[in-house]
């Protein structure tokens, strides 16, 4: 890139490349959210006329949105808690003990990230299959888990790294117990990197489609797993107004984050997003 | 233990007791430390031990199962032939091509951000990671909106006169391979970005100071520093893509179909159980040989620059 960064042309070049990339992962984005208003779904753009028309048959009677967004948002909250509860403990003792065996350790916690989801799905049918669970909301909560858990330990542990130990010592040594000083210093310097974690597992869960396709039951349907059943079989012009609600949800979700990292000052804690899973990985880099 | 450091030492051992009884506290704390980490790491080991390891051992076993109760390798047989070793082939050949294309276009935007102010890159940054967390189902149902036979593009071709408008763009291999490296274009972004990054630019300037021309510094400096980069990505990008599912389902048409699919029709509609473990065995002996060679690709690269240093 060298070479073509130094000749007008070639910057040219590169300047119009990115900004077609940059339309490339936009536009089918920004096109949901302006047509979810326009009054003919499908058809023209920008739309000859506005609506809102969409939004009002979701929640009409005799939609089935309403319910697979309830039981989203409850999947996605026992997901949430759960991976809270795991990512809190193995990110302190990945960061903060002499673990024996830690990079085994981690490893383990990051291989749901990279094993093809459609093997971790299909295993989880052949566990709550016998065990006549398919369908059950905490089922699916738990398989949901499985991927959302790697996430959360990766942003603690990057929280934990950026909280100076030294507090927690200067604190025991005044005296504090180890319950004091993880509720009066630990926690609040790690509430940013908590609402993080909670945020991105909540956002895993809500958007996880294969678990939740081979875990549920016919009266169990998830908004993502409704969403592809109607782009594949039916066609419900609402389907826009529902993909742009979960694009707001999202963008929202990003935006707390945000916002909380700004708040919370963290200038240290890098990697509240956690932007590569997979990276991780790659790089073979281990908690240090 | 107490008594020992409390106690007044004995005149003889003096000058050895304090060292052996610090010894003895380090150790202790140490062994504490070491308890502390195993109390904290269980809840998350056994977790994915009972719903992650387990399962996949379930899996397996499921697989090697005969109809019978014996084992066998029917199943495997039965995935490598036919129409199951041709979506196997399809699976590979897409992954192929989207992880190609994913690094290509991948390698353009990271160059070219990696060389803004900060403040712009890290607006471009924002609308390459923005996307990432946005629900791929959605995105593709975008890319079906774009796409389609009368869809905004083939609509603005056809109204441009374009000859051969409405052009076919959904419901082939083109319109799979587009939506795919779509979802996948934030992972190659971002991992060619940061190795972008780190790379020192004193070093072209230093090529070019000592006369070399543009393209040997990008052929001979610029490309060997990426290079690894490249690797790392193009391979990670082929692993994600061989379990992918949303997008070719919804925008390919049967000749499109990939393993994933096929796994979730066998046990969907087929109750096929034994076949689909034997195709996600497959599926997953297919990604640990991707990581293994991510793995041996590093151990080698370093060997390399060791030897380079010494």
């Amino acid at each position: 890139m060298i070479a073509l960064r130094s000749t007008l042309a070639g910057r040219i070049f590169l300047t119009v490349a990115s900004t077609v990339i940059l339309l490339f992962l936009a536009l089918p984005i920004v096109l949901i959210v302006v047509t979810s208003f326009g009054k003919d779904a499908f058809g023209a753009f920008p739309p000859d006329s506005w609506t809102l028309g969409w939004y009002k048959v979701l929640f009409a009677d005799g939609s089935k949105w309403p319910a697979a967004l309830s039981l989203s948002a409850l999947i996605a909250s026992l997901t949430t808690a759960f991976s809270l509860l795991l990512g809190i403990t193995a990110a302190t003792a990945l960061v903060r003990s002499n673990l024996p065996l830690r990079s085994a350790v981690y490893g383990l916690v990051l291989a749901p990230l990279v094993i093809p989801q459609v093997v971790i799905a299909l295993g989880l049918f052949l566990l709550f299959e016998p065990a006549a669970m398919l369908g059950s909301p905490i089922a699916i909560a738990l398989g949901h888990t499985v991927l959302a858990s790697p996430i959360a330990v990766m942003i603690l542990m990057a929280t934990l790294k950026g909280i100076d130990e030294r507090l927690e010592d200067a604190a025991a040594s005044m005296g504090a117990g180890r319950l004091t000083v993880a509720r009066r210093i630990t926690l609040p310097l790690a509430m940013p990197g908590m609402i993080a974690a909670a945020v991105f597992s909540f956002i895993t869960s809500f958007d996880e489609f294969f678990i939740s396709q081979f875990l549920s039951s016919v009266d169990t349907t998830t908004l993502p797993v409704q969403v592809f059943n109607v782009l594949q079989f039916d066609v419900d012009p609402s389907v826009t107004a529902v993909s742009a609600v979960l694009i707001a949800i999202a963008v929202l979700a990003l935006v707390l984050v945000a916002a909380v990292r700004r708040l919370g000052g963290g200038g240290k804690q890098d990697g509240l997003l956690p932007t590569e899973p997979a990276v991780g990985l790659s790089t073979g880099s281990e908690p240090s | 233990m107490a008594g020992s450091v409390l106690a007044p030492a004995p005149p003889a051992a003096g000058p050895k007791a304090p060292a052996v009884s610090q010894g003895r506290l380090r150790r202790a704390l140490s062994e504490r430390r070491t308890r502390f980490g195993l109390l904290n790491a269980a809840p998350v080991v056994i977790y994915l031990l009972v719903l992650f390891v387990y399962p996949i051992f379930s899996t397996l076993l499921l697989s090697l199962k005969g109809e019978g109760g014996g084992w066998t390798l029917h199943w495997y047989a039965d995935a490598l032939q036919g129409s199951n070793l041709k979506v196997l082939l399809t699976t590979l050949r897409i992954s192929a091509e989207t992880s190609l294309l994913s690094l290509v276009i991948g390698f353009l935007l990271a160059a070219a951000v990696s060389r803004l102010k900060p403040l712009w890159a890290g607006l471009v940054m924002i609308i390459v990671i923005v996307p990432h967390f946005i629900s791929a189902l959605v995105r593709t149902y975008g890319w079906i909106i774009l796409l389609g036979e009368h869809g905004v593009i083939n609509d603005a071709l056809t109204d441009l006169g374009v000859p051969g408008a409405p052009f076919q763009m959904l419901y082939n291999e083109l319109g799979v391979v587009i939506g795919t490296t779509s979802v996948m274009l934030p992972y190659t972004v971002l991992l060619l970005y940061a190795v972008m990054k780190g790379i020192d630019r004193r070093l072209p300037a230093a090529a070019a100071s000592m006369g070399a021309g543009r393209l040997t510094i990008f052929r001979r400096v610029y490309l060997p520093m990426v290079a690894p980069g490249l690797v790392n990505a193009g391979i990670l990008c082929f692993i994600l893509c061989l379990g992918y599912y949303l997008t070719p389902a919804l925008m390919g048409g049967p000749k499109q179909a990939m393993v994933a699919s096929l796994i979730s029709e066998q046990v969907m509609k087929q109750s096929q159980w034994n076949g689909a473990a034997a195709l996600g065995i497959i599926l997953l002996l297919l990604t640990f040989g991707g990581l293994l060679l991510l793995r041996l690709i590093k151990v080698l690269s370093e060997a390399a620059k060791n030897r380079g240093i010494s």
